[in-house]
């Protein structure tokens, strides 16, 4: 008896589970990815954040004022770098900054860079006006000098922002 | 991919032509090639998972105290004084005590007691020199964060059930760097 071999036409395998899970973990990755804004973009430094345990509080995602202290990836250079999360808060900044007359300052910036603490101070504080509900965050790379700290820390006290943030990374 | 479901459907292959020929005939296993919704899903699949990061940034709270011109005044044997060297080394003492160089899992333990036996009165001081790494600071600030639940245990076996957190950050001064220089 010789078996006629029959040419495999037409391999059919249900997909349906396949796609089912596949549409799933689509929807939950594109649910929860989060994108780069405007500014993440612009910023030319990185910060390594430092670790710590203890809190597990997630960083606000509005009504928040950045102040990164990061190293330069081309002159390591360090320098404060001021941004208000909340879109017209921005604006405002943007505007006051100017009457101020903000070196090189334009309009609708997203971030303003500065060495100085006198600056410094003057930006917390119009912040604070512009939204009083704002909270702060040093978000600063763990090999920079304590100094840059410290003096956030003082303008930030002058101004009576009292209670700020670190943003860390949690250690594993 | 298995591709292909042309070859089963049957009912797919049927010319539509007039409706009176269509009438009246069943539909048996309908099939959709499903391939190219596969590829492209999985192609946002991919794309998704290799663009999220699932690491979060936390926060650690600080609270300071507003700039009064008028200084606080305490008792310096309540004051816990704790010190960060340039090259990251810390250092302890009480009141006026000597400084004395700790690694983190003692200064975890001095802080525990110190704030026990002292029922809630003892105040941390942390004082970091300007050239330390802010990230040796931030491991300090965390460690003493650390201490809170065994002392709020100490302070409970102890019949105190309140905790009042008496933290603070101060500048490095010159008389501090003189003590701690040669240690």
């Amino acid at each position: 008896m010789s078996k006629i071999k029959k040419k495999r036409v037409g391999f059919v395998l249900d997909m349906t589970p396949l796609v089912d899970i596949t549409f799933l973990l689509l929807t939950f990755f594109m649910f929860t990815a989060k994108f780069k804004s405007e500014s993440d973009s612009e910023q030319k430094y990185q910060v390594k954040r430092p670790k710590a345990t203890v809190d597990t509080t997630k960083l606000p995602e509005q009504d928040l004022v950045i102040i990164k202290v990061g190293i330069d990836t081309v002159n390591r250079d360090t320098a404060y770098h001021i941004s208000m999360l909340n879109e017209q808060d921005r604006i405002k900044l943007s505007q006051v900054m100017i009457q101020k007359e903000f070196p090189g300052v334009q309009p609708n910036q997203n971030a303003f860079v500065t060495k100085d603490t006198v600056w410094l101070e003057s930006i917390v504080q119009e912040a604070r006006f512009i939204n009083p509900r704002a909270q702060f965050a040093v978000d600063a790379d763990r090999r920079i000098q304590f100094v840059w700290i410290e003096r956030a820390m003082n303008a930030m006290r002058k101004k009576r922002a009292t209670t700020f943030n670190f943003v860390t990374d949690k250690k594993q | 991919m298995a591709g292909g479901g042309e070859a089963l459907g049957g009912g797919g292959k049927q010319k539509r032509g007039k409706a009176s020929k269509r009438k009246g005939k069943k539909r048996v296993g309908f099939r959709l090639d499903m391939t190219p919704l596969v590829d492209i899903t999985f192609l946002l699949l991919t794309f998704f998972m290799l663009t999220t990061s699932m690491i979060t940034p936390q926060t650690m709270e600080m609270n300071v105290p507003p700039d009064l011109e008028a200084p606080v005044e305490v008792r310096e044997s309540e004051l816990l004084t704790v010190r960060v060297r340039q090259d990251g080394a810390i250092f302890y003492n009480m009141g006026t005590d000597a400084p004395e160089a700790v690694n983190l899992k003692e200064l975890h333990k001095v802080i525990v007691d110190q704030n026990v036996n002292l029922k809630n009165r003892c105040i941390v001081s942390l004082k970091a020199e300007p050239t330390v790494p802010y990230g040796i600071f931030i491991t300090v600030i965390d460690e003493i964060h650390q201490c809170e639940p065994d002392i709020i245990n100490g302070l409970k076996a102890n019949g105190v059930n309140e905790r009042q957190r008496k933290f603070t950050v101060a500048p490095m001064e010159a008389k501090d760097r003189e003590e701690i220089a040669g240690l």
